[in-house]
């Protein structure tokens, strides 16, 4: 009888609750030395081992040009989690995840670069049986991608699995995001690649999920006969903190509308998935991303910051920052209505709107839904009576509220908006995970749920190519808006049009 | 960290009474933007607390709100005591939220049911209960099997928690615990601290299956629930148990062989509880285990 066979027969399993456990693995990370290391992918290592969710026999190995080697880099991240760790720092939890990290300076361009890699994973592998399984980070910039692609696909382990995260942007555009699945294809299968947007990884985005199809009582009227419309807000009050070199070339619609604010979108709107399968649910996306017709030029705002104040402070303009040019035309803001054409959303706009140096960070989904047809209320009563809102918490306030009509106590009939919270930190008091724990444990889990696509990363490319085009055509003075406020009067503008606003933040 | 506001006591109290305390306590917590403390409640937490068990009730509820925002309902049964009455003790306890100027407040509430009025407690907590939320009892000690105030309690709750450790004269306790079984979910914490050594022991499949002797030393509730587990799991009644006392389990031995010690520290008790209160359906295997313990 064969080992798995024996397991599936074993009574005593039945009842006992198991965690998730991936198998023994090695993680390799390229871009070992860079910020998305330090701030993100070390401390979400380290929280995973805080909760002994890591495998039980497992290694890091770091990857960069940066000279160094294995005593330099565990100092190095050692501190990178003291100081952005969401964990207390214990000095056992580390040592145990210390004493499997190794760092190997090489660039995959020289000659040798890949032997040297080969030898430490294998080393790596044999010291602690980790059976040929490997994940591969790419945490480096694009150009660096067929590289190490073509490097590790030739490569590859003779045993046991291999999975690729490839992180943001996939891709410039819809030509070259086809080129670079091209490129990944040629080595590695759909199911061994997890394109990271790291929103997917959010509980409250997930939350999204559970609030539409855990709950009988939205889903009925989640379509065009109750809901008036939806708005969703991505809104950073920082500026591009030092990063120009990318920013310059990707702006707000590169940058946050491609990718995340396109899957909220999708999550918003897509169809029950059949089940919580992985493709089920990234076809059900992409069905969604498939019905959305490409908005007309009136229909787009794009913006630049100026100077202004953000929390008091007084902030330089876009075209000051450093390494921006003086007259650029990159876009730090984009507002847009957006139609998803299918029988659910058809004539429901979905209003939409991200950029940076905003009046504050907040990433929220509001469903506005139909006022009442006929309220019996003198319209003095209900002066101060919005209509419904299901607004979603993306970030900060992680939570869900309900805006609904109450009666004023005292005499007469006043009606006033009042919101039901649910707020997450408040009824589950649990540390939120931090969206690379969750990622990088369902990769070595091998669960791509949570990462996207090919087709749905090639649908968000078509629209924003058609989006951009149209913006070849004109050059809008830039700046036209204040840093600290809400984006170009063109934003307010577009709703306006319609009747409508911005829900007041 | 909690902050507990100023209490409220009241003396041969009406539920009335308790209730518009609960609601002067919120109405002080109102900050100074106007927005009242989050009131985010996931269940409404019972505990039936006889005399010689308030404080380790009180000690393993401290800070379980943080844990499972809820309304805690401390009943403290004195039907020896005097006159007939109900005295009151009504508390917040709040905590922050990183990030939120608003903090999270729990109310708790300890009665002290005196004289005839702890016969009838489920007339007290039923006002009491947050609608439309589980309701969580702990029964601390060995519950009065048959008794008026338990039959009550039981028809309101959604789920039993009971720590068969605290009972004497094992195993016949368990069938009467069993009656209960098709009333309302059970969990039982003494089963619950099984767990680490049930994987081991599931681990030890297929060899496991054929065990003859089980040797368990700890308390008497562990032993007879593992072997009850072995027995229902392995369809089998010829297993034999030895038990030898412990006051936590400590060892297993199969057939004379010591089993492996299973890996990781053992859960501390407010763990244990606050795994429970996570659990909202039937528990089929335990209730299997706690009828083969009977064998």
């Amino acid at each position: 009888m064969s080992e798995t066979t024996a397991q599936h027969d074993n009574p005593l399993l039945e009842g006992l609750s198991f965690r998730r456990t991936p198998d023994p693995c090695a993680l390799v990370i390229f871009g070992a030395s860079g910020d998305l290391t330090h701030k993100k992918l070390m401390p979400a290592l380290y929280s995973l081992a805080f909760r002994q969710l890591l495998p039980p026999r497992f290694a890091v190995i770091g990857v960069a040009r940066t000279q160094g080697d294995d005593g330099s880099w565990r100092k190095e991240m050692k501190q990178a989690v003291q100081q952005h760790s969401r964990d207390e720092f214990k000095q056992d939890v580390w040592d145990g995840l210390a004493a499997n990290m190794h760092y190997t300076a090489t660039d995959f361009a020289d000659e040798g670069g890949e032997g040297k890699l080969e030898q430490l994973v294998e080393q790596c592998d044999k010291q602690a049986n980790l059976g040929g399984n490997r994940v591969y980070y790419l945490a480096v910039p694009p150009p660096a991608f067929p590289t190490i692609v073509e490097a590790l696909g030739k490569r590859r382990s003779a045993t046991g699995w291999t999975r690729l995260i490839v992180e943001k942007p996939f891709g410039h555009d819809l030509a070259s995001a086809r080129e670079l699945n091209k490129m990944l294809w040629a080595h590695f299968d759909e199911s061994e690649i997890f394109r990271i947007d790291h929103y997917l990884g959010k509980e409250t985005v997930q939350n999204m999920l559970a609030l539409r199809f855990a709950n009988g009582v939205f889903e009925p009227i989640w379509n065009r006969q109750f809901i008036d419309h939806v708005q969703i807000t991505v809104a950073e009050s920082i500026g591009i903190e030092g990063r120009a070199g990318y920013y310059e070339s990707a702006g707000a619609i590169r940058d946050i509308f491609q990718n995340h604010l396109l899957q909220l979108l999708a999550l918003t709107a897509m169809e029950p998935p059949i089940d919580f399968k992985s493709d089920n649910v990234h076809s059900e996306k992409v069905k969604v991303l498939k019905a959305l017709h490409t908005p007309g030029p009136k229909s787009v705002v794009r913006g630049q910051y100026g100077r202004g104040f953000v929390e008091g402070e007084e902030v330089p303009a876009y075209r000051e920052e450093q390494d921006v040019a003086s007259d650029s035309m990159t876009e730090t803001f984009v507002a847009a209505k957006l139609f998803v054409d299918n029988w659910r959303w058809a004539d429901t706009p979905f209003y939409v709107r991200m950029g940076k140096r905003l009046a504050r960070r907040e990433t929220t989904i509001a469903i506005q839904f139909k006022r009442a047809p006929h309220p019996p209320f003198e319209e003095t009563a209900a002066e101060g009576l919005r209509p419904n809102v299901l607004l979603v918490h993306v970030q900060p306030d992680e939570g869900v509220s309900l805006a609904i009509g109450a009666k004023v106590p005292g005499q007469g009939m006043t009606i006033r908006t009042v919101h039901m919270d649910f707020l997450y930190g408040g009824a589950f008091r649990i540390g939120m995970p931090e969206a690379y724990e969750r990622l990088i444990l369902d990769t070595m889990l091998g669960d791509g749920t949570l990462f996207t696509r090919s087709d749905e990363v090639e649908e968000q490319w078509l629209l924003v190519d058609a989006i951009v085009a149209a913006w070849q055509r004109d050059r809008p003075a830039f700046p036209n808006y204040a840093a600290g406020t809400w984006g170009p009067p063109s934003s307010e503008e577009l709703l306006r049009r319609d009747g409508r606003s911005w829900r007041r933040n | 960290m909690a902050s507990e506001l100023s209490d409220w006591t009241g003396e041969d109290v009406r539920l009335a009474d308790v209730d518009r305390a609960i609601g002067q306590l919120r109405a002080a917590t109102v900050t100074e933007n106007g927005q009242p403390s989050l009131r985010t409640s996931v269940m409404t937490h019972i505990a039936w607390v006889p005399e010689g068990w308030v404080d380790p009730a009180r000690a393993a509820l401290s800070g379980m709100a943080e844990r499972h925002p809820s309304r805690a309902i401390l009943l403290l049964p004195e039907p020896n005591a005097g006159a007939d009455g109900i005295d009151a003790v009504v508390s917040l306890e709040c905590y922050a939220v990183p990030g939120v100027d608003r903090e999270i407040c729990s109310e708790v509430i300890e009665l002290r049911l005196r004289g005839l009025r702890a016969k009838a407690p489920a007339s007290i907590v039923e006002p009491l209960l947050i609608s439309d939320l589980p309701v969580f009892l702990r029964w601390r000690g060995e519950p009065p099997w048959g008794a008026q105030e338990l039959d009550q309690l039981v028809g309101v709750t959604d789920r039993l928690i009971v720590d068969s450790t605290e009972w004497d004269d094992l195993p016949f306790p368990y069938r009467n615990l069993a009656e209960l079984f098709d009333r309302t979910a059970v969990s039982d914490i003494a089963w619950a601290r099984t767990s680490r050594w049930r994987t081991l022991l599931a681990s030890l499949w297929p060899d496991v299956a054929s065990v003859g002797v089980i040797r368990v030393t700890g308390t008497r509730a562990q032993a007879l629930l593992i072997a009850g587990w072995l027995r229902s799991r392995l369809d089998r009644d010829d297993i034999v148990l030895e038990h030898v006392e412990a006051e936590r389990l400590e060892g297993i031995e199969l057939d004379g062989k010591p089993a492996p010690f299973p890996p990781g520290d053992p859960p501390i008790p407010s763990d244990v509880l606050s795994d429970e209160l996570e659990r909202y359906t039937r528990d089929p295997i335990y209730e299997a285990a706690v009828l083969a313990s009977l064998q």
